[in-house]
């Protein structure tokens, strides 16, 4: 029997049978539908994805006329971080690797990035940050946004003024765990209402909100709450907001926008929330499970994401890249799955963007 | 009886504080032994965690239901003790994010789990260096937990192992890895006992290879 190259979650390479790919991607379907009560995929879907996946090319891309916009997050670091940081640890200046990226790597839109990536430390230097983003501005011609993470993380002890919810808890100590992210919900959306609308008059196309809500449900919330008073102050700007993981996670458990709980939200619930707030573009994030194939992981993914464009007002540029959107979690994603996940993303999910 | 013990399930499922309470009560009243009445707020534990990994229900709900059994447990304390069933900790457990490393959430999530299982968990936070695991196995903790986001960081797992070989207390420890680069495969090459994808599994496998 045929046996095909893939790989499995961890980037280990393996041979499967049809059968096996194919099984693999009911099995990864089937748990989305379980866990989000999103549709499952027609047969032809689940055919295409099989096609994708046991190409006999190394790499593969969607047909002419299929292309889709590629915006990059994290700005510079992909340059100057260290591999630990999705980086490749080349020393180049800011304005460098923008131009960089527009004119060698062909990225849609960039971003300027503080080495932190986080809205918290913009705030001492945001002149700085303006400066920056004004003479950057002067010379690049794709839309050149600010990019941080709302990273909420940085309010709680011993970063912040709050008292750490995972501490707290584990001393039983619920309602005040719970009040500490509601404060800190308040606090980091106060700093994007202070950061992000002088970031636009410095002359930034836009705003990018990079992995929302990494420290759960709170850092959702402050983000949306940020997002809505930015969209007030700076009706015109573009504002993209990508999230950190396919569930958002119940640090405080009941926290709610909009009369919303937003503890357990899939990526087709948290675009609505996008939506209200006012955002411009969402981007969905679905979580690779090392211990899966390829074909599962992906096929979880496309059934996820799918189901988010099919709902969405706004364009939805899934994040693709290591450990997430069905491509292996190893430090250099291989060429082979990130390209067969992102065709599938755009010819099978109908991604607007990547 | 079974009514009772439905109750008490139900009640841990609900995760409200007064409600275990209540329905503890009640199971005393209608006669129910302390050992029965754990073992049906048990059950609905591990629904509680069923639920949680299926993300219907949060950390906090979690530890709402464990508050309300660690309420019980004092309540039937002296019951326990004249009947000789009190139940003791599974087994100490050292947990912490590995030096260089400040993500400290899984971990977290992971260390509450844990202690919910019943487990004796002396979580060290973030940044722990290697000697702070090596002393507390040093003073008795039978386990060791330790989770790396950073693929710069997920080595120190193999040194703290490799210092355990040194000493030669390798064989005294079960060590637990987790974090978001790590794997099977790089536990395996490592030498850790455990590997978990996430704290329910951690939890899962900590308690099975306890039993």
């Amino acid at each position: 029997m045929s046996k095909f190259y893939t790989r499995m979650g961890d980037g280990k390479r393996v041979m499967l049978t049809k059968e096996q790919i194919v099984n693999d991607i009911q099995a990864g379907f089937a748990d989305a539908a379980d866990m989000a009560g999103v549709a499952d995929l027609t047969a032809n879907e689940i055919e295409q994805l099989f096609e994708i996946i046991s190409d006999k090319n190394r790499i593969v891309g969607v047909e002419p006329g299929n292309e889709v916009v590629v915006s990059y997050d994290i700005g510079q670091l992909d340059f100057t971080g260290d591999n630990g940081n999705s980086g490749n640890g080349i020393d180049v200046g800011r304005r460098e690797s923008a131009l960089l990226h527009e004119r060698a790597l062909g990225a849609d839109t960039f971003e300027l990035a503080h080495a932190d990536y986080s809205i918290k430390p913009v705030k001492p230097i945001i002149a700085n940050e303006m400066q920056t983003m004004e003479e950057i501005q002067s010379e690049i011609i794709i839309p050149y946004f600010y990019g941080a993470m709302p990273n909420s993380g940085l309010y709680y002890a011993p970063d912040g003024p709050y008292g750490n919810p995972a501490d707290l808890m584990r001393e039983f100590k619920i309602e005040e765990a719970m009040q500490a992210a509601e404060l800190t919900a308040d606090h980091l959306a106060r700093d994007i209402e202070y950061v992000a609308p002088k970031l636009v008059s410095a002359g930034a196309d836009g705003f990018n909100f990079d992995t929302t809500a990494s420290a759960g449900d709170a850092d959702f919330v402050g983000t949306l709450k940020g997002v809505e008073a930015l969209r007030k102050e700076c009706p015109n700007t573009y504002i993209l907001l990508g999230m950190a993981g396919e569930s958002v996670m119940g640090i405080h458990g009941s926290i709610e926008y909009k009369g919303k709980v937003v503890a357990g939200t899939y990526p087709h619930q948290q675009v609505k929330l996008a939506e209200q707030a006012g955002a411009n573009v969402f981007g969905p994030v679905v979580n690779t499970n090392t211990s899966k194939s390829l074909a599962w992981n992906l096929a979880r993914s496309v059934a996820f994401v799918k189901e988010c464009v099919k709902v969405a007002n706004i364009p939805c540029h899934v994040n693709m890249g290591m450990g997430v959107g069905g491509i292996p979690m190893w430090e250099t994603a291989p060429n082979d799955a990130v390209t067969r996940c992102n065709k599938a993303m755009v010819e099978i999910a109908k991604v607007d963007g990547v | 009886m079974a009514d009772n013990k439905k109750a008490l399930y139900d009640a841990v499922i609900a995760y409200k504080v007064p409600g275990i309470q209540e329905a503890v009560a009640n199971a005393q009243k209608a006669g129910m032994s302390a050992g029965e009445i754990i073992d049906a707020m048990g059950d609905g534990m591990t629904e509680v965690g069923i639920l949680f990994e299926r993300g219907k229900l949060f950390l906090p709900h979690v530890l709402s239901a464990a508050q309300g059994m660690k309420n019980a447990m004092v309540t039937l304390g002296p019951e326990l003790l004249a009947s000789g069933d009190a139940s003791t900790k599974r087994a100490s457990v050292v947990m912490g994010t590995v030096e260089g490393d400040v993500h400290d959430i899984g971990k977290s999530i992971c260390s509450t789990m844990l202690q919910c299982a019943g487990f004796d968990v002396h979580d060290l936070g973030r940044d722990v260096l290697k000697a702070a695991f090596i002393k507390e196995i040093k003073e008795g903790c039978t386990m060791c937990g330790m989770s790396a986001l950073m693929t710069t960081t997920m080595t120190v797992q193999r040194d703290v192992i490799e210092i355990l070989k040194t000493e030669g207390m390798r064989k005294k420890v079960i060590v637990m890895v987790g974090g978001a680069p790590v794997t099977q495969a790089y536990a395996d090459k490592i030498g850790a006992d455990i590997y978990g994808e996430n704290a329910s599994e951690t939890t899962q496998k900590a308690k099975a290879i306890t039993n």
